[in-house]
């Protein structure tokens, strides 16, 4: 089976005798091309791979324009039109123009500002854009087809989430929407097309024909006399330059309103690898909007679902400000107690933990993960029942969280390690205002409020930079275990600046600081610098604030603790039970969803 | 790491390495720093020029050096620009023009850069971007960059162009202009440039209280037409001579022609440079043409390139991308439209095919034995076009080597990677050769 996700899997060449012509940008003329007789789609195509692109152009372009140049490259697509929106656009366009495989390729020379003189500039690109396409078609421009063309635009105000930034692959809209309770708006790079309606008598204007056919009788002005189609480009080229701006425009003021629209609960906000535009504007929204934002970044590929569904349902259960309602109580134990049980599963250890109605700590337990997440999780639960003397039916809930929680059996709910986290770690730090969790796959920064509730959170994404898997590839290198590597960390001499975050550059700049004799301890530092400026990074992105509480595997290791601390100027405490954090989490929320506590 | 062994690029590496680590907390030393090191650097270009070199790179290395720390030093009258944008203007007024490039490249030789990388990215600034403009806001948020009065920049060459001015003119609170270039080359749109350079010059007035003199502008874009026009002239003087240049260099003459283009310094270097290559000695290593931005500070690359026998850069089309090689349309009567003809035809704007007929061109004249396209990080105009480039190229007969690195940060310039390609391009180059002559 294909990976490919695509709504436009099944390009067609032509529909009803009208030639499909596929688009990636919202600035493309597309209700003047339906005019023209064309059938006018967005490529919303995500390969499966880039083998192709990368072969063709180079591996660091976005995601999209990659997508977009294989799909071009199909025998099934025929006609493709662009606008010179970006770097990456204009270069697909050049390679596109050079393999020579389309039947129409065109690319509207769109202006970066909006004023009078661009808007001339761009009607008289619109107006060869017609002219090449009726004379590759050889059908006249019709204004009643182009004015149909125009979609209603649906001026939202209903309760929802909106997607802006870079364009959104169907795979993350997929997800996204699967996650959220509220419905989903996309308004994107390719997502917010709002060109306004035409005025009712553009429509009524007449047509070439009888144009023509007045002039012959009069026989005076024949030249002077306005096409239908200029009319339509007088009125349509301000307009259509007049959209909401993409990012790429001079002046994006107009943005802002994009921000905590009327029914604009949440913001998912995407940025795409190698597309320079929305990172910035994602700086500035996160720290001047007063809404509720997640920051996703995608390769425009179907990227590690598990890691991105996190986040998602972690942000759904920030807007919703609950962990899950009420749930379903079991019958639970005869002694009188009530007994909830949490559950963390992790790439490297399952954790396991009950508490009871007093949310005290009733026993913990600690196990490998193995191979197989249900196995580990199955382990893990009969372990910490028998060391709590209970059986399954003392428990009155069981709640699930961690990467494996959807594959545990006989679990009442699910729950993210995002909200788990910062209830565990309220209740081991109270005072702690920022969790640092960096476990083995992943780091997190949670921001939270003094009641422990999450204001923001945010996630490394889909590499081992920053994570504990990175320090074990380095301790391996090394050649050195890896509770040695954390030890000896701490007794550094000299700064050395590990300059690559990149696990696989960091590995050759290793090996050349071990080639010059550079002492181990300080190689070690600089590694564990590395990782700490790092999470620093990411601790920057929520306003993170002391007082800080390391979680995680790493929170073992004393050199990043200490090297975060001086990154952060600010001590980062941990706690004996930091492992246990996720897993608390869920018991307590478990015990909170139970009504009348 | 890599160990740079020149004395200029010891001389900055000193101060570079006091001030790494304090540019965040305390901007106005670090500031006091560079500017010291550049003043050394500054005065060692000037009494002990590089006896190495050839009298054209002397006075290539003392311009751009002048350019970036005259502009630094006085940033009152500075203004900060993109590349290619035309600088007549400001020349005209008085002003002191120094380009992002620049900067960025004379933080990267005093080793600083990976401070103001990371100061940028922790600011959100898209870790993918191109390093020379993340290098540019490093340095304005943390405040080592104090604030011009004017921002002014073109769209072309890259994305980055408008992103970075227009975010550092709001963070610095500074005036900004941003000139669009259409892609199409026709003379509609030269006007319309035209047009917006009339208003950058109004707005520079405006801003500095100074009044632009039309005859003075006219003379500065005479005497750039005459420079470029020189430029080309030197193109076939440079096949079989002893360039003694090395990568460093090659950016520094590029700069020099970007920041003085209109002033008699930059024409009398490059009419220095016509004599120099007239009289300069055999040369029989390996002449290559290098695209884009070349990582000076990269030590498996100076062991190739850097003044020796095997192999030289003989032409780098950043060098020429603003020349005509068929004659101006405009001339200086027309000021206006003559900078923005040049930056409208420029080899950077419009499709691939301009830029890769250009490089095709400079490898004609020069007789190269081969191309290096180097994929600055972030750069997808170039990454992009790099395919088409190799394959156009190799058709002519110039083969080609797609490397990939960085222009400006160490980091994403691995030594061995880039050691392994560039030595087996060099060996597949030589052994050709070999088989020519043996044949």
């Amino acid at each position: 089976m294909s990976d490919e996700t695509d709504a436009t899997s099944t390009a067609e060449r032509t529909t009803g005798g009208r030639e499909v012509i596929y688009y990636p940008c919202k600035y493309v003329p597309a209700e003047l091309l339906a005019g023209l007789g064309a059938d006018v789609r967005p490529v919303t195509f995500e390969a499966g791979s880039f083998e192709e692109a990368d072969r063709l152009a180079h591996p660091n372009l976005c995601g999209y324009g990659k997508s977009l140049l294989s799909f071009a490259m199909r025998p099934d697509v025929h006609a493709v039109v662009l606008t010179s929106c970006c770097d990456v656009i204009r270069r697909v366009y050049d390679v596109l123009a050079d393999a020579d495989v389309l039947d129409f390729l065109w690319m509207v020379d769109l202006p970066h500002k909006g004023g009078p003189a661009e808007t001339k500039r761009f009607r008289r690109e619109l107006a060869r854009l017609s002219e090449a396409y009726a004379e590759h078609t050889g059908t006249p421009f019709d204004i009643g087809r182009a004015v149909a063309a125009f979609p209603e635009i649906p001026r939202r105000r209903d309760d929802r989430v909106s997607v802006v930034g870079a364009h959104a692959p169907a795979s993350l809209l997929e997800t996204t929407s699967a996650e959220m309770t509220l419905p989903l708006e996309n308004v994107t790079c390719t997502g917010g097309r709002l060109v306004t309606a035409p005025p009712p008598e553009l429509g009524r204007a007449p047509r070439d024909v009888d144009e023509r056919a007045a002039c012959d009788a009069c026989e005076v002005g024949q030249d002077e006399a306005p096409t239908s189609l200029d009319t339509f480009l007088d009125w349509y080229a301000p307009v259509l330059l007049d959209q909401l701006p993409c990012m790429r425009m001079n002046d994006v003021s107009g943005r802002r309103s994009l921000l905590g629209a009327p029914g604009q609960k949440g913001v998912i906000y995407h940025t795409m690898k190698f597309c320079d535009y929305y990172g910035f504007e994602y700086a500035e929204a996160a720290k001047e909007a007063d809404i509720p934002m997640l920051k996703v970044e995608t390769d425009g590929t179907s990227q590690s679902a598990g890691q991105l569904r996190t986040r998602l349902k972690a942000f759904d259960e920030t807007l919703r400000g609950v962990a899950g309602g009420h749930l379903p109580l079991r019958k639970g134990s005869d002694d009188g107690h009530t007994y909830v049980m949490g559950v963390d599963s992790g790439s490297t250890t399952t954790d396991a933990v009950i508490m009871d109605g007093r949310d005290r700590i009733v026993a913990s337990v600690i196990v490998a993960t193995g191979a197989r997440a249900t196995a580990g999780a199955t382990k893990a639960v009969e372990c910490v029942l028998e060391k709590a003397g209970l059986t399954e039916h003392d428990l009155a809930l069981r709640v699930a969280t961690g990467y494996g929680r959807d594959a545990i059996p006989d679990m009442d709910a699910t729950i993210t390690e995002i909200t788990c986290h910062a209830a565990g770690a309220h209740f081991l730090a109270p005072d702690a205002r920022t969790v640092i969790d960096i476990g083995g796959q992943d780091s997190k920064v949670i921001h939270l409020a003094e009641d422990g509730s999450v204001v923001n959170f945010v996630m490394n994404d889909k590499c081992a930079a920053g994570t504990g898997r990175f320090l074990e590839m380095m301790a391996r290198t090394m050649e050195m275990p890896l509770d040695e590597f954390c030890r000896c960390g701490l007794d550094w001499k000299h700064e050395v600046r590990i300059s690559n975050m990149c696990t696989v550059f960091a590995e050759s700049e290793v090996v050349s600081l071990v080639a010059d004799d550079t002492p181990i301890a300080d190689i070690i530092h600089g590694l564990d610098m590395s990782v700490a400026s790092k999470t620093a990074a990411l601790a920057k992105r929520v306003h993170a604030e002391p007082a800080y509480l390391m979680t995680g595997g790493v929170a073992n290791n004393d050199g990043v603790v200490a090297a975060l601390g001086d990154v952060l100027g600010s001590p980062v405490a941990t706690h004996e039970d930091s492992q246990l954090c996720g897993a608390i989490g869920a018991a307590l929320l478990g015990l909170d969803s139970i009504e009348g506590r | 790491m890599a160990d740079d062994t020149k004395p200029g690029i010891r001389i900055l590496d000193r101060f570079g390495s006091i001030m790494d680590g304090i540019d965040e907390t305390d901007p106005d030393t670090a500031r006091f720093w560079l500017t010291m090191a550049f003043q050394i650097k500054r005065w060692q270009t000037r009494h002990l020029p590089d006896r190495g070199e050839l009298p054209s790179g002397n006075i290539g290395a003392r311009l751009a050096l002048e350019g970036v720390t005259d502009a630094l030093e006085d940033p009152d009258n500075a203004v900060i620009t993109s590349i290619f944008l035309p600088n007549e203007i400001f020349h005209a007024m008085g002003l002191k023009p120094v380009m992002a490039e620049a900067i960025s490249d004379f933080l990267t030789g005093a080793r600083s850069e990976a401070g103001f990388v990371a100061a940028a990215e922790q600011r959100g600034v898209p870790e993918t971007y191109c390093s020379f403009h993340k290098i540019l806001i490093g340095a304005a948020e943390t405040g080592v960059l104090v604030k011009p009065h004017l921002i002014a920049n073109a769209s072309v060459a890259c994305d980055a162009n408008n992103i970075t001015f227009k975010w550092l003119a709001k963070s610095l609170g500074s005036e900004h202009v941003y000139v669009d270039v259409p892609y199409e080359q026709g003379d509609d749109s030269i006007r319309y440039v035209a047009d917006q350079l009339r208003e950058l010059a109004h707005v520079t007035e405006e801003t500095f209280g100074r009044r632009l003199d039309l005859d003075v502008l006219k003379e500065y874009v005479t005497r750039s037409q005459a420079t470029l026009d020189a430029m080309v002239r030197t193109l076939p003087l440079r096949h079989g001579r002893y360039l003694a240049n090395d990568m460093g260099l090659e950016m520094q003459q590029a700069l020099a022609l970007f920041l003085m283009l209109g002033l008699p310094d930059a024409e009398r270097m490059v009419h220095q440079m016509e004599e120099d290559y007239k009289s300069a000695r055999r040369y029989d290593g390996l002449s290559l043409v290098w695209v884009h931005a070349a990582p000076y500070f990269s030590v498996p690359l100076q062991k190739v390139l850097d003044r020796t026998e095997t192999a030289q850069i003989i032409a780098s089309d950043m060098g020429f991308a603003q020349v005509s090689l068929d004659g101006w349309s405009y001339g200086p009567d027309h000021p206006f439209e003559a900078m923005a003809e040049r930056l409208v035809r420029n080899s950077f704007n419009g499709p691939a095919t301009r830029r890769i007929d250009r490089i095709r061109e400079l490898a004609e004249r020069t007789q190269a034995d081969g191309v290096v396209v180097f994929c600055h990080w972030g750069c997808k105009e170039t990454l992009g076009a790099s395919q088409l480039m190799k394959r156009d190229l190799e058709a002519a007969g110039f083969p080609t080597l797609v490397l990939d690195g960085d222009g400006c940060n160490r980091a994403n310039c691995p030594d061995g990677q880039v050691a392994t390609r560039m030595g087996a391009f060099i060996e597949m180059l030589q052994a050709q050769r070999a088989e020519e002559a043996g044949a």
